[in-house]
């Protein structure tokens, strides 16, 4: 009895979920504080799937759902691109590809004081965090990290930008470097930022190659990883 | 306002400046140079009339429909053609449902404007009844992605749909000849629409600094300056062009525009035309192995099967006989005019004849419009008892003399009686052009009667 419960959990780890599926058991794993990420939920003792998609988990703690899809569901902790849509007095509006607008207060970058406030054009690209997602409030975001630094967030400067599904952004940033970055980055020299919005930035300092690396990681999402060198090989030669 | 705000699509000062400096090298985002289409997929629907344009991240669909309707008062043997465009919101957010927006209007107007101005469609065609009935198609076009240059696209949907569409064939038929008959699609084979020319939409972006595209993606769209669209067609003919307002546009540089259109529209009506061919050998393809299987599902359960089939192939029957009929009627009377002198000569020796004179007068309407014509040639070969033709024709053809008058009363023996002085009007009335250029032997017939 005591072995079927404890392997429930496991079971579903890596495997596909459908909204409603009963992933946890918090009867069974009291002794546990488990962190929840986007797509699941708590009903008493239950955690359910909220939508479809893969569950992961993350050790000690972390349970979460990944899905591929084109309109992003903000999540805390996701750093993503945003852009400058108005700014308010105490708030930018910012447009992170979500059901709603998002805010970053205009003291939230490092050393912000009511003096230095800065000031963004619209249509800016930034690099964000996200703070606080909570359902019926507008999701908050912050251009410094955790300890208040500001690390690499900020605006983006020149470069251009697209937009891919949610999947393919999460793959470019998995930790095995993605096989496109990878085989790109042996020929080319560029630099690039990747939001879990689904959007990406790239920048160098031709625009021919801008445009290859750009072309090449969009059309890398359905491929595999020796088509995906492929590609990218036969698209080099292209242009060389 | 907020969901709306976050709704809309916005475009970042990066992308607006990269396109920008890119281009300035001839280099545009998606990896093509400034005069270079998207690749265009032209794919067809199952059924006659409907198409779907994907052009990069464009999709289009297209849908051509007809019904009667009666002709406008200006136009009373023409049918109509009319388009009507739907922005859906899942093409783009910017879409808003319900009432068409401006670029709703825009693009239907254009296309319209291509198709009809330069008369690609042959719409007298379509008239089936002066000033009562004609055909009116109209070519729905659903817009199901927006990643740009949509008229182009559009227009390559509306053309390849027209292409496609099949309208059932109709006939006037009835007791007055005004009743409109539609036969259907089983019963003979739909007919296409009769279009002369494929005007092809191009689309041309202008930036500032003089710099220009051609089918420019959505990103695109929303940098440039202006555009033109040039509406041409692969023989070179300018059908229409579209320039709104924005960046002014030296003559140059249209002239150069219309000539880059030419040379893409030819490309463009290559590939329609080559995807409408092999969509009709396909179907005609289907056609034949669908018509024996019909055939042997008919025989096979004609016994057991209700009704329904019996009167299917009654109605078979009837419209093969009807077939028949008309093709007779066709020929004889084509035989009356055309060539008096050897269908005589046919009608006596063969049996043939009669069988055609007894049956399409009682029954045919057209038969009516063919009367006078017909009336003349009873007359002609009765003669009006003058003993001079009789020796005249005597003369020129000897086989059939004896059997002749009996044959004539045969091709129509109530009307040569009842409408005796219907013909003579005929005869003393105006001249025809066809008239003057008889066939020698009548010629000579009036001149031996004046002498």
């Amino acid at each position: 009895m005591e072995i079927k419960q404890s392997s429930s959990p496991t079971s579903f780890i890596d495997s596909t979920v459908v909204p409603g599926d009963v992933v946890l058991d918090l009867s069974s794993m009291t002794n546990q504080t488990i962190k929840l990420g986007g797509g699941l939920r708590q009903d008493c003792d239950a955690i359910s799937a909220m939508k479809a998609g893969t569950l992961r988990f993350s050790k000690p703690n972390k349970y979460w759902i990944e899905s591929s899809q084109k309109r992003y569901v903000p999540c805390v902790e996701d750093t993503v691109l945003g852009i400058v849509v108005d700014s308010k007095a105490d708030n930018f509006l910012i447009d992170i590809k979500g059901p709603a607008l998002a805010f970053l207060p205009v003291l939230a970058f490092e050393g912000g004081t009511r003096r230095n406030i800065p000031k963004f054009e619209v249509g800016t690209l930034l690099y964000l965090r996200v703070v606080k997602a909570n359902f019926g409030m507008n999701p908050e975001l912050s251009c410094t990290d955790a300890s208040g630094k500001a690390a690499e967030f900020g605006p983006l400067k020149d470069g251009y930008m697209f937009e891919t599904s949610t999947g393919l952004s999460r793959k470019l940033l998995s930790s095995p470097t993605c096989p496109v970055l990878e085989a790109l980055g042996k020929k080319l020299s560029f630099e690039i930022a990747v939001g879990l919005n689904g959007r990406v930035w790239v920048n160098a300092a031709s625009p021919d190659t801008i445009v290859v690396a750009a072309n090449a990681i969009m059309n890398s999402e359905s491929l595999s990883t020796a088509q995906q060198i492929i590609m990218v090989e036969h698209l080099l030669k292209n242009i060389q | 306002m907020d969901v709306r705000l976050a709704n809309t699509w916005r475009l970042t000062l990066n992308e607006k400046n990269f396109i920008k400096s890119a281009l300035l090298t001839e280099i545009r985002i998606d990896g093509r140079k400034p005069f270079e289409f998207r690749n265009i997929i032209i794919s067809l629907g199952r059924e006659d009339g409907s198409a779907e344009v994907q052009l990069g991240q464009t999709r289009i669909m297209s849908i051509v429909t007809a019904k009667f309707v009666q002709p406008y008062r200006d136009r009373p043997n023409e049918g109509t053609l009319s388009i009507y465009t739907e922005f859906s919101p899942m093409a783009d957010p910017s879409f808003e449902a319900g009432r068409p927006g401006e670029s709703a209007v825009e693009l239907g107007r254009i296309v319209d404007r291509g198709l009809r101005e330069s008369r690609a469609v042959d719409t007298e065609s379509l008239c089936i009844v002066a000033g009562k009935l004609a055909w009116a198609i109209r070519i729905d076009i659903h817009i199901l992605d927006n990643g740009g240059n949509l008229i182009d696209a559009a227009n390559m949907a509306a053309l390849a749909a027209l292409m496609t569409f099949r309208r059932p064939e109709c006939s006037l038929g009835g007791e007055d000849g005004q009743e409109v008959i539609v036969h259907p699609l089983e019963m003979r084979d739909p007919v296409p629409l009769i279009i002369h020319h494929l005007p092809i939409a191009i689309t041309f972006g202008f930036f500032d600094e003089s710099l220009m595209v051609i089918d420019p993606t959505h990103n695109e769209e929303a940098v440039m300056a202006g555009r033109m669209i040039a509406t041409v067609n692969a023989n070179g003919d300018i059908c229409a062009i579209q320039k709104a307002g924005g960046e002014g546009v030296s003559q140059r540089v249209i002239m150069q525009c219309l000539q880059l259109a030419t040379t893409k529209a030819a490309d463009i009506t290559k590939q329609i035309k080559s995807v409408v061919e092999a969509y009709n050998k396909e179907s005609a393809l289907q056609k034949i192995n669908r018509e024996p299987t019909c055939v042997g599902t008919n025989v096979k359960e004609g016994q057991d099967q209700t009704l329904d089939n019996k009167g299917i192939t009654e109605l078979v029957g009837k419209y093969m006989e009807r077939l028949k009929l008309i093709s007779g009627e066709s020929y004889l009377s084509q035989n009356i005019n055309d060539d008096f002198e050897t269908k005589s000569l046919g009608r006596g020796t063969d049996s043939h004849g009669i069988k055609f004179n007894s049956t399409p007068l009682s029954w045919d309407p057209y038969s009516k419009g063919v009367d006078p014509e017909f009336l003349k040639a009873s007359v002609a070969s009765q003669g009006l008892s003058s003993a001079n033709e009789e020796k005249e024709w005597r003369g020129e053809e000897k086989p059939s003399e004896a059997e002749r008058p009996g044959t004539y009363e045969d091709v129509n023996p109530k009307s040569s009686a009842v409408d005796a002085p219907r013909i003579e009007m005929q005869m003393i009335g105006p001249k025809k052009l066809k008239d003057a250029v008889k066939p020698k032997n009548k010629r000579k017939k009036k001149a031996s009667s004046v002498i």
